[in-house]
């Protein structure tokens, strides 16, 4: 296989972010004069541009005032700007990400250990298949709505809906690692004399690592997803208000800023899980490098 | 000839020198409708201390045979005991070291942690335990690769590894399935010379599963031969070279000669029974 310089790939990277930049920002201006190559879609009305969301971010951060003007740290302005709006967009931010990180270890946690218990348990496994099967089919964010209803327009309601969209995509990779181990593992470990316990602590775990492992990226947008859609149905404050509190007003470049926070957030937390991965896991990477 | 002929009934020996007594066992397998016999009536006793190798063809029940003394599957019928006690199925028996065909050496942890692994489980504090995975680490010529992972190794490094997380818990009965057979000649050679040594110091009791009839005859005091499918036992034949022995001479003697040419039209009959059946 060929391979590609590091610079050769980022040069891509930077020309296919310019174009669609470009396209973005000045696109619509076309329209005069190429009307039939121009889409409605590109209208700035539905999806804003570059320089209007970047004008908004400033003004939803507090940062600048609305007509602009930079909002000085010293002078008190940008503190007032933020106590002015219980939602700015940093306590949005900061409430969507507890409650999403809330949402995803209760999620991990409680779905790692039932795959485990279940995994290794063939009687257990048989009683709750069944339910499994048809809870699982159910799509979770229809739940959504009941979940706000039953557990009020405050953060438990997201930390619900978020753990129930991330606690069976981890149970599932649970369950099949723990079914698929190695059973020379297993004897070897009896063999020498390790408990139940010890081998579910030094050989089911760490083999099952790894298909956990596999689910955790999916799982932490899964809990983004279950926050932004809890706050959507109901909630004071967080990302998935402020994305509402935009559209009521017509305002595309509010929620532009919102998604792109969302994607800042996303990119971050799975940079992190990847990280804690690539440590966790370093025996598996030697052996690809073999 | 001095391979001596013994039948398969009790031996005269002194009980209290049996270490593994096998009684009168067999073992079927249910395999979708029909019933596979795996081992039939198979009786034999290993005095303390003695290296015995099962021989036979493949399918011979010569593993199954080993695994219901490691007690990781349960008998059909009759009985083992070690040191006078009966082997109950599914739980570990004190004092029995298992070396498995394939290495079982656990991925996620180093060369020094697979070898400290049973130490770990009996709780032997860290400090006492590294100086141990050192010692074993010298003697199976593993030195520089103790932080290295499993997969980093070659064939003979990985077996020699698990030899040591097996024998680092001091085991008086070794157990060992075929754990040579993946290795290339060179290599097992080596590993003979690795386990002759260990053997002459430590005297475990040993049950040797093979079909390599040349690494039965290198390691071995007797020789139980199986038969093909259903496993019984055919014959049983004493090795009598001198110890300490060559891994290597000891191939190069007439007697090794005279026994290998005997033994050999025996295990062939049942190599030819195997295919057919």
């Amino acid at each position: 296989m060929k391979r590609y310089g590091t610079l050769g790939t980022v040069g891509w990277q930077v020309l296919i972010c310019a174009v669609v930049l470009s396209v973005w920002q000045w696109g619509y201006d076309l329209r005069t004069k190429l009307p039939w190559l121009v889409p409605d879609l590109l209208d700035p009305y539905f999806i804003s541009k570059p320089s209007m969301i970047f004008d908004n971010f400033l003004i939803q951060s507090c940062l600048t005032s609305k007509l602009g003007a930079f909002n000085s740290w010293f002078n008190g302005d940008f503190g007032k700007c933020l106590a002015r709006n219980e939602n700015n967009l940093w306590a949005a931010t900061a409430i969507t990400l507890k409650n999403t990180f809330f949402g995803f270890v209760t999620g991990v946690v409680s779905g790692f250990v039932a795959g485990l218990i279940l995994g290794r348990s063939d009687r257990l496994s048989a009683i709750f298949q069944p339910f499994i099967t048809a809870v699982n089919s159910i799509p979770r964010i229809a739940l959504a709505p009941i979940i706000v209803l039953a557990f009020g327009i405050g953060d438990m309601s997201k930390i619900v809906t978020s753990w129930i969209v991330v606690v069976f995509l981890v149970f599932f990779n649970t369950f099949e690692g723990a079914r698929s181990i190695d059973e020379g593992f297993t004897n070897a470990a009896r063999l020498l004399g390790a408990s139940e316990w010890q081998i579910t602590r030094t050989v089911v775990i760490p083999s099952t690592m790894a298909w956990v492992f596999a689910s955790l990226t999916p799982a932490i947008s899964f809990a983004l997803i279950g926050v932004i859609v809890g706050e959507f149905i109901g909630a004071e404050r967080g990302i998935g208000r402020l994305i509402i509190e935009s559209e009521a007003r017509g305002e595309a470049s509010g929620m532009m800023v919102a998604v792109v926070v969302l994607m800042l957030v996303g990119v971050v937390l799975s940079a992190i899980i990847w990280r804690l991965q690539a440590y966790l896991l370093r025996w598996q990477r030697q052996r690809s490098a073999e | 000839m001095s391979a001596l002929e013994t039948s398969a009934t009790v031996s005269p020996r002194a009980s209290a020198d049996r270490r593994v007594e096998v009684k009168g066992l067999s073992k079927s397998f249910q395999l979708a409708k029909t019933t596979i016999e795996a081992v039939r009536d198979v009786t034999f006793d290993v005095r303390r201390g003695e290296f015995v190798a099962l021989l036979g063809p493949s399918g011979s029940g010569k593993s199954t045979v080993l695994n219901m003394i490691a007690s990781l599957i349960r008998p059909t019928g009759g009985e083992i005991l070690i040191d006078g006690k009966r082997v109950a199925a599914g739980k570990a028996t004190p004092n029995v070291g298992y070396v498995f065909q394939r290495d079982t050496l656990f991925p996620w942890r180093t060369v020094g942690d697979n070898i400290g692994y049973g130490l770990e489980l009996s709780g032997v504090p860290a400090h006492e335990r590294k100086e141990r995975i050192a010692e074993c680490v010298a003697q199976a010529g593993l030195k520089g690769f103790e932080n290295a992972y499993p997969s980093a190794l070659s064939g003979g490094m990985r077996q020699r590894a698990a030899l040591m997380r097996t024998l680092i818990v001091e085991p008086q009965i070794l157990l060992m399935d075929e754990p040579f057979g993946a290795l290339d000649t060179h290599t097992k050679i080596d590993m003979h010379e690795v386990l002759l040594r260990i053997w002459e110091r430590e005297q475990q009791t040993v049950l040797f599963v093979t079909h390599d009839l040349g690494e039965a005859l290198t390691l071995a005091d007797r020789i139980i031969l199986f038969s093909a499918r259903p496993g019984r036992i055919k014959d049983m034949f004493e090795v009598d070279f001198a110890r300490p022995r060559d891994a290597v001479k000891v191939r190069e003697t007439p007697h090794y000669a005279e026994l290998f040419q005997h033994i050999w039209h025996s295990l062939g009959e049942e190599f030819v029974k195997g295919r057919s059946a």
